[in-house]
């Protein structure tokens, strides 16, 4: 158990570092004809925060300074596929392919999807009781999990709407909004369940893993942030780099 | 607003932190960092949010209501806070009457003592303030309150006052078309505004302290203005009677640059007098009249002509009923050829007038450029019976453009082709990829050909590359006009290589279809656009 949990967290953080280096390769590249991308540093500051802590907590679990529980690996479990799905999508995208897959309709296999994901979540509440069921000792050192909960399913929830809001004008699904959509919300859980280990004595917080986390909730509010503005169009970012398909002539 | 929303996530965070961080704290303490990081956090994140909205009254009142609630936490429950809970309260108070005004600000002060009183019930004995402590405390704040607000409103209103002006003077004089210099007595410029820049292609600062004489030089008929002896602007205009007077001067680019000067005096600050010259640059009016007058010339001739026709195979007609039929057949023929030309003629000019006005929409998508322009060719050759080549380097070329706009270009660069190749020498069609993602298509002639000047300005609207091609040749002189309008309406480009004498190649490149974006709910190239479409807010797509 020791040994998956550390190793999932490990795989999990290095994967982050590696979109974090992506997104940076991508702002780079696109910096001299479209400017700044205020979405590319948040979400560049959000890799470098989510990957250090996975990191930090696999190496932890690891060398044995923090117990891997069962909950803990199963909810790395859950998120791995979708964040495996859109990790492979940005390679081939950043070697020039397609970086997506379009999904005709609503399949069987995607309706399943959406009612696992509700059980899912049954069934992690469920497990969060019962972890916490003997005195748990609730301090402000988990707060930073609860509120990246609480952030992740914010911006899971921006995405969930997109998606949904695309579904009919397109007559499918995308695979990589549909991997996204899954990544945040589930990255959320794990958060819980780290906090939930925490409270029940089963998981030390250390000082690194604290300050990786309290370094994510800024990059966390300063993505959704972000997100919200280039939603309500106050903010223009590389979304406005290119025009539509119709134009004016002047 | 938006700032101080930020400096309060930031002091969340930071308290938050910290009270994760130090060891041993029980009890009410732990009581107070998890308000500080469950409610006061994402209270002012919430807040931080709806600053984006700019004078947002519930963000301005919301600010200071979370401090003053957060201060009162602070009071009740971490022992020996009591004073620095104080000092907070003035602090929110101070910035409160900035920020939301002097009635609202009072009813802050107000609450602060308030929330004073009610902690006093809420902590321990041995933590309370005495009614010592409490009272130099409330009427500091109210003093506060109340000097700060008479300071900070006078200042506001003299500091509002001279931005307002100040700001109203610059605007005007920023956004004045003409460009305007305020000399001194002496014919010194003191001052000018920006469009001095634009009408005498100058930079404000080799405008400013050197005489007007030498910086303006101006013409009136061929007689350059003597200031040696006083403005000489003020003295024609009071000799013509008129406000503007109408000169010219020799631009940087040694063209003749017509003018209408204004002129005015108005006193100094020091007494003196000093003259304000507002001048206008007439280039562009007087360009547009030349354009108009040698429109209706051109329009009137092309006009002109297949209506004599028209005219003259009518009047044969009424007068000579006698014809016979293949004869009168004839006639109607060329009559309506003559109507065929004359509604081209007035084709061009209403989508001339169309692209002016930017009532011209082109949808682009993806076709095959080569049967397009096979057809063209081949309806071309058909219809003049002459000779028209045609040659591809592939079977097709997807291009992204509009194809009935790609059919007008065609038409008029092959009808330009074979207009001037009066001897009958054919004209080529090709197409070739170009290099990159682009896709070339060469009109190519072998006629009368243009100098490097009239290659420069042969896309200009209503330009013809000599007056006697009008009655040489025909045509509006718009043709390539529409072709460039359009060809760039597309992405495009067009561009050409002429010598006189040896023909004309019109070249025009358009963008090759990118498969990615042809495919719906295909992704962007970027992790950054990629993430930006699923979160809705891609180009054209606001959830």
């Amino acid at each position: 158990m020791r040994y998956a949990v550390g190793l999932v967290n490990v795989g999990l953080g290095t994967i982050y570092f590696s979109y974090g280096l992506m997104t940076i390769v991508d702002l780079k590249r696109g910096w001299r004809t479209n400017g700044l991308s205020h979405f590319g540093l948040a979400w560049i500051a959000m890799a470098f925060t989510c990957g250090p802590h996975h990191l930090d907590h696999g190496l932890s679990v690891l060398a044995g300074e923090v117990p891997g529980g069962p909950l803990d690996l199963a909810a790395v479990l859950v998120g791995a596929p979708a964040g495996v799905t859109w990790f492979l999508l940005r390679i081939e995208a950043l070697g020039g392919g397609r970086g997506d897959r379009f999904v005709s309709g609503t399949p069987t296999w995607l309706r399943a999807v959406a009612w696992m994901s509700g059980l899912y979540v049954i069934v992690l509440g469920a497990a969060v009781i019962v972890t916490l069921e003997h005195s748990p000792a609730f301090t402000p050192r988990f707060t930073p999990n609860i509120l990246l909960l609480g952030l992740y399913c914010l911006i899971g929830y921006y995405l969930l709407r997109t998606q949904l809001a695309n579904r009919p004008v397109t007559g499918g699904w995308s695979v990589s909004g549909l991997a996204l959509t899954i990544i945040f919300p589930t990255c959320g859980a794990m958060h819980a369940l780290y906090a939930t280990y925490a409270a029940a004595g089963r998981y030390p917080v250390t000082w690194h893993c604290l300050l990786i986390d309290w370094m994510a909730v800024p990059a966390a509010i300063y993505f959704v942030w972000v997100v919200r503005n280039l939603s309500l169009g106050t903010m223009t970012d590389w979304n406005l780099g290119a025009q539509g398909a119709r134009l004016h002539l002047a | 607003m938006r700032i101080a929303a930020g400096a309060r996530i930031v002091l969340a965070v930071v308290l938050g932190a910290v009270g994760s961080f130090v060891p041993g704290l029980r009890g009410r303490s732990d009581a107070f960092y998890l308000l500080v990081e469950l409610v006061y956090l994402p209270y002012v994140t919430a807040l931080f949010f709806a600053s984006a909205r700019p004078g947002n009254k519930l963000v301005l009142v919301g600010g200071p209501f979370g401090d003053l609630s957060l201060l009162f936490a602070l009071q009740v429950l971490v022992a020996g806070a009591g004073g620095a809970a104080l000092v907070g309260y003035l602090v929110v108070v101070t910035f409160a009457v900035f920020t939301v005004g002097r009635r609202t600000a009072a009813v802050f002060a107000a609450q602060a003592i308030v929330l004073t009183l009610v902690a006093q019930l809420l902590v321990p004995e041995s933590r309370r303030l005495s009614a010592l402590d409490l009272l130099p405390y409330s009427v500091a704040v109210l003093a506060l309150l109340f000097m700060i607000d008479r300071s900070a409103t006078r200042q506001a209103a003299f500091e509002a006052q001279a931005a307002r002006l100040r700001s109203r003077a610059d605007t005007i004089l920023a956004h004045v078309a003409d460009a305007v210099l305020v000399m001194d007595d002496a014919g010194t410029v003191l001052q000018c505004n920006e469009a001095v820049v634009r009408v005498f292609g100058q930079p404000q600062a080799d405008v400013v302290e050197r005489p007007c004489a030498s910086v303006l030089a101006l013409h009136n008929g061929e007689r350059i203005l003597d200031c040696s002896k006083g403005c000489a602007l003020l003295a024609l205009g009071h000799a013509d009677g008129a406000l503007d007077v109408e000169v010219w001067r020799t631009a940087s680019d040694g063209r003749r640059q017509p003018l209408l000067a204004s002129v005015s005096q108005v006193a100094g600050e020091d007494g003196s007098v000093q003259t304000i010259h507002s001048v206008r640059d007439l280039t562009r009016i007087k360009q547009a009249e030349e354009a108009k007058n040698l429109f209706l010339a051109t329009a009137s001739h092309e006009l002109k002509t297949p209506l004599t026709v028209i005219q003259g195979f009518a009047d044969t007609l009424v007068q000579y009923p006698e014809l016979d039929e293949p004869t009168k057949a004839a006639a109607l023929r060329a009559i309506r050829t003559r109507c065929g030309e004359l509604a081209r003629i007035v084709d061009r000019l209403l989508m001339s007038s169309r692209i002016e006005a930017g009532r011209i929409q082109l949808t682009i998508r993806a076709f095959d450029l080569v049967p397009l322009l096979r057809e063209r060719v081949t309806a071309m050759a058909a219809a003049t019976g002459r000779q028209v080549a045609f040659e591809a380097d592939a079977d097709a070329h997807l291009v992204e453009a509009n194809p009935e706009a790609l059919v007008t270009v065609v038409d008029h660069l092959l009808d330009n082709a074979l207009k001037y190749s009066p001897d009958g020498d054919p004209v080529t069609v090709s197409v070739h990829a170009a290099g990159g993602e682009v896709v070339a298509v060469d009109v190519a002639d072998r006629g009368i050909g243009m100098d490097p000047e009239q290659v420069a300005h042969c896309f200009d609207k209503f330009w013809q590359a000599e007056s006697s091609d009008v009655r040489r040749f025909g045509g509006t002189g718009i043709g390539l006009y529409i072709v460039r309008s359009l060809v760039e309406g597309m992405n495009g480009a067009v561009q050409v290589r002429s010598q006189k004498g040896s023909g004309s190649v019109f070249t025009v490149e358009l963008g090759l279809r990118r498969e990615r974006e042809a495919e719906p709910g295909v992704g962007e190239q970027t992790s950054i656009r990629e993430f930006m479409r699923h979160i809705g807010v891609a180009p054209g797509r606001r959830p």
